[in-house]
């Protein structure tokens, strides 16, 4: 029983061991300018961590590379032992192939002339009377790549022509005669292609295509040399098209492997400073928002409204309201976000965070702008979101708050971090006192 | 008092009007052809043209009034939808599968083309999405007209049957009655207009239609908040695609002709566009009301002036100055001046804003009469 107890404490210490989050050494440039310089942090779970510091110290900086919106230059950001980044799964590998290969068809249509295709393929089929068939579609498609010799039916005549319809090589009266010469003449073709002597069989046709007057041998020669082109076109075309959609989809793809969103589907939130809401939405809507993820549901639902797609709906509805009320603003649920004090919108902004399910909430200066009394409603405030569990770290310039609530303090200047301590070891350190003060040594 | 009462019930019936717009819209459109003959003639086709506009405008209000990214290529889809229904119905073709299939097909391949426009251009913005949105609608334009064996080329594919062309139902041949009669399609294309209205306002309702509204409001806000702006803004692409290729579908097979691809060019575009800042963005009413104003302008209103003109024998000479459709364009501009000058959110405002508004507004005119 004992020693159960005692595994159990050590598996919680073990666990308590990993921080939630997980700075090393972050540095972040812009140009020559480093913002913030090998800063580390560890965030325990369940723990309010405030970052302070005079303005311009980097703090907002290192908020933004937490949750996604810069890439630090130097440095890791580890959230429960993790790297926020989207990892490269097998569907991922798929999407990009599919890409590449819907550009590579794309490209090797315009490159074998889709017009002329759609000529042989299509229209000439209606030309000669020919049933609309699978079969028959594939062998006329067939025929087009290997600009086999065609006939087709023009005001009444029949006529041979080739593949792509640019060359008419004979017009004769009759279906029939036309079909025999086609024949003939595509075994001259095919005899040339295949080069002198090799198609000993079809000599005699040869020389009867030959024989008919009005076909010269370099029309016959260029339609041998017609296959070859033909397919390289196809070819290329496909080869170069896929190539470009598939680097195209692997670019846009690992330009968007650290973004808000992924960090945000990994469980952080996180306020501004400068107020971000949607302001023409309603305050619902905008906690709605922050459920999203949560909802579920395909379009088909939403467009029928199907019971399934009303309960999930209802579902969020409740959710939202629930955290309405937490921060206090459930009666104003279908106000517009923009018409609500300053105060408000702040409160509406933590909303909104805590309800996307995170673990972790970034509050940028949570407190700016709020008068004493709004000040220690937000104190409060913030110690029932750790209440909940979830784990905060806190940018703020009011003081006292900064005191009263934080476990850990970091205290940042010029991008790098002085001091981290509790907050009674971080009000005594000379260092802090001389960032905030300026030192005395000048007097 | 009583005075006052009255007042009141008449406000009353006003906001009964204004919460039920739709509905009563409907049923006066529905009504309309039994008292007003007219109707069953050229009139009928010119409220067809506006329908089907209003369906096009609908498709464009979802990218440029939800999502926020402005679009000057909305024809471009609006003509591979028409172009879509020509291939798969003209007699020209073996594959003649009647209207339904290639409205669905219209829908599908302009969704399609959407997508693949839109996923390039997801990380453009403002200006630049309407320069790419711009050419596009060039591109297909020129493509339409360059593919001479599939379009036709200038001269168009034609004639698109009517649908249910060789259906007969009771002894009732659906095709000819749709060729003879307008009022068949003035009662088709009112129909999928309104489907398409109750479509937009589930979607505005839902968690697409929020997604929507918030990347427009805050992309970055947004995707802070774990939406997905890249799957967003491709829905949207697509959603605004799919319902312009739909009303593509309409028009061809309304005119019996895809027309030539001239009539997919930038001008439409704008058209539309204007249509949907004019009544209001991200509102189904001001979508409505704008394109009511502008293409009822264009399709309605003038061809009757000129003829009312025409009648007064003022203008023996025909002098242009003296036609109403001379001053068409410089009456368009103005008007279209002047509105984006004293109301620049729209004529109808969005919604939410205008019920925000008109809740106050009430509420001051009724403590105002107690």
């Amino acid at each position: 029983m004992r020693t159960n107890t005692n595994q159990q404490k050590s598996l919680a210490e073990s666990a308590a061991e990993i921080p939630l989050l997980d700075i090393d050494r972050l540095t972040v440039r812009f140009g020559g300018l480093t913002a913030v310089s090998e800063l580390d942090l560890e965030v325990k779970k369940g723990s309010i961590v405030s970052l302070i510091g005079p303005n311009g110290a980097g703090k907002t900086t290192a908020f933004n590379t937490i949750s996604g919106i810069y890439e630090p230059s130097v440095g890791t950001v580890r959230f429960q032992g993790r790297r926020l980044e989207r990892e490269m799964t097998a569907s991922t590998v798929w999407g990009i192939v599919i890409i590449g290969l819907i550009t590579g068809l794309f490209v090797a249509t315009a490159a074998v002339d889709v017009d002329r295709l759609w000529l042989a393929v299509v229209k000439r089929g209606v030309a000669t009377g020919q049933p609309f068939v699978i079969k028959d579609v594939f062998s006329r498609l067939r025929g087009y790549f290997r600009a086999e010799l065609a006939i087709d039916q023009f005001s009444g005549k029949w006529r041979v022509v080739s593949a792509d319809g640019a060359e008419v090589l004979a017009i004769k009266r009759t279906r029939e005669e036309a079909q025999s010469l086609r024949n003939s003449l595509q075994a001259a073709v095919t005899a040339r292609r295949a080069g002198p002597g090799t198609v000993p069989d079809s000599s005699d046709l040869v020389k009867s295509a030959e024989a008919t007057p009005g076909i010269k041998s370099e029309v016959l020669d260029r339609l041998a040399a017609g296959k070859v082109r033909i397919r390289r076109r196809g070819w290329i075309g496909l080869f170069t098209g896929t190539l470009l959609g598939m680097t195209g989809a692997l670019a846009v793809w690992r330009r968007g492997r650290r973004s808000p969103e992924v960090v945000a589907r990994a469980g952080i939130a996180r306020t501004f400073q400068n107020i971000r809401l949607f302001s023409n939405m309603t305050v619902l809507e905008n906690v709605l928002i922050g459920l999203d993820r949560t909802i579920g549901g395909g379009i088909v639902g939403m467009l029928f409204r199907t019971p399934d797609n009303r309960r999930r709906e209802r579902e969020a509805n409740a959710k939202a309201l629930e955290s309405l009320e937490f921060v206090g603003l459930a009666s104003q649920a279908n106000r517009l976000a923009c018409q609500l004090a300053y105060g408000d919108q702040r409160r509406l902004e933590i909303a909104r965070a805590i309800s996307t399910g995170a673990q972790l909430v970034l509050l940028d200066e949570p407190a700016a702008g709020m008068n004493p009394s709004e000040t220690i409603e937000l104190a409060n405030l913030v110690q029932r979101i750790r209440q909940r569990g979830i784990t905060v770290l806190l940018i703020e310039h009011h003081m006292n708050i900064v005191m009263r609530i934080s476990d850990r303090v970091a205290v940042l200047d010029y991008g790098i971090k002085i001091c981290e301590g509790s907050p009674t070891e971080v009000k005594n350190n000379p260092k802090v006192i001389e960032a905030y003060l300026g030192s005395d040594a000048t007097t | 008092m009583s005075n006052s009462g009255e007042l009141s019930q008449r406000q009353q019936a006003w906001v009964l009007i204004k919460d039920h717009w739709d509905v009563s819209a409907l049923l006066v459109l529905a009504i309309a052809p039994l008292g007003v003959p007219a109707l069953g003639g050229a009139l009928g086709g010119q409220f067809t043209t506006l329908f089907i506009y209003s369906i096009l405008a609908l498709g464009l209000n979802v990218m440029v009034g939800y999502t926020g990214l402005v679009h000057l290529g909305i024809a471009a889809f609006f003509g591979i939808g028409a172009y879509v229904t020509g291939i798969l119905t003209v007699p020209m073709y073996p594959f003649q599968i009647g209207f339904l299939g290639a409205a669905i097909a219209s829908i599908v391949v302009a969704a399609g083309i959407g997508l693949a426009l839109g996923a390039p251009t997801l990380r453009l913005r403002g200006d630049y999405l309407a320069i790419v949105t711009l050419g596009f609608g060039e591109v297909v334009k020129v493509t339409l007209r360059n593919l001479e064996q599939i379009t036709g080329g200038m001269k168009g594919l034609n004639p698109v049957p009517p649908p249910g062309a060789g259906v007969k139902l009771g002894g009732l041949d659906v095709g000819l009655s749709f060729a003879i009669d307008p009022r068949w399609f003035y009662y088709l294309s009112l129909g999928i207009l309104a489907i398409v209205v109750i479509a937009m306002r589930r979607l505005e309702n839902s968690r697409l239609g929020r997604a929507w509204m918030a990347v427009r409001e805050d992309e970055l806000a947004a995707t802070a908040m774990g939406i997905s702006a890249t799957r967003v803004k491709l829905s949207a692409f697509a959603m605004s695609s799919a319902i312009a290729g739909l009303a593509g579908s309409l028009y061809a097979a309304s005119l019996s002709t895809t027309a030539d691809p001239n009539a997919y060019d930038f001008n439409r575009s704008i058209m539309v566009l204007c249509a949907v800042i004019l009544g209001g963005l991200g509102s189904i009413p001001g979508t409505l009301l704008g394109v009511g104003i502008l293409v009822g302008f264009d399709t309605v209103l003038a061809p009757w002036a000129d003829s009312w003109i025409q009648q007064l024998d003022i203008n023996p000479t025909g002098s242009s100055m003296l036609s109403f459709s001379g001053w068409r364009l410089a009456i368009f501009g103005v008007a279209l001046v002047l509105v984006m000058r004293l109301r620049p959110e729209g004529l109808v405002p969005s919604r939410r804003v205008a019920a925000e508004l008109h809740r106050e507004e009430e509420h001051a005119a009724i403590t105002k009469g107690f």
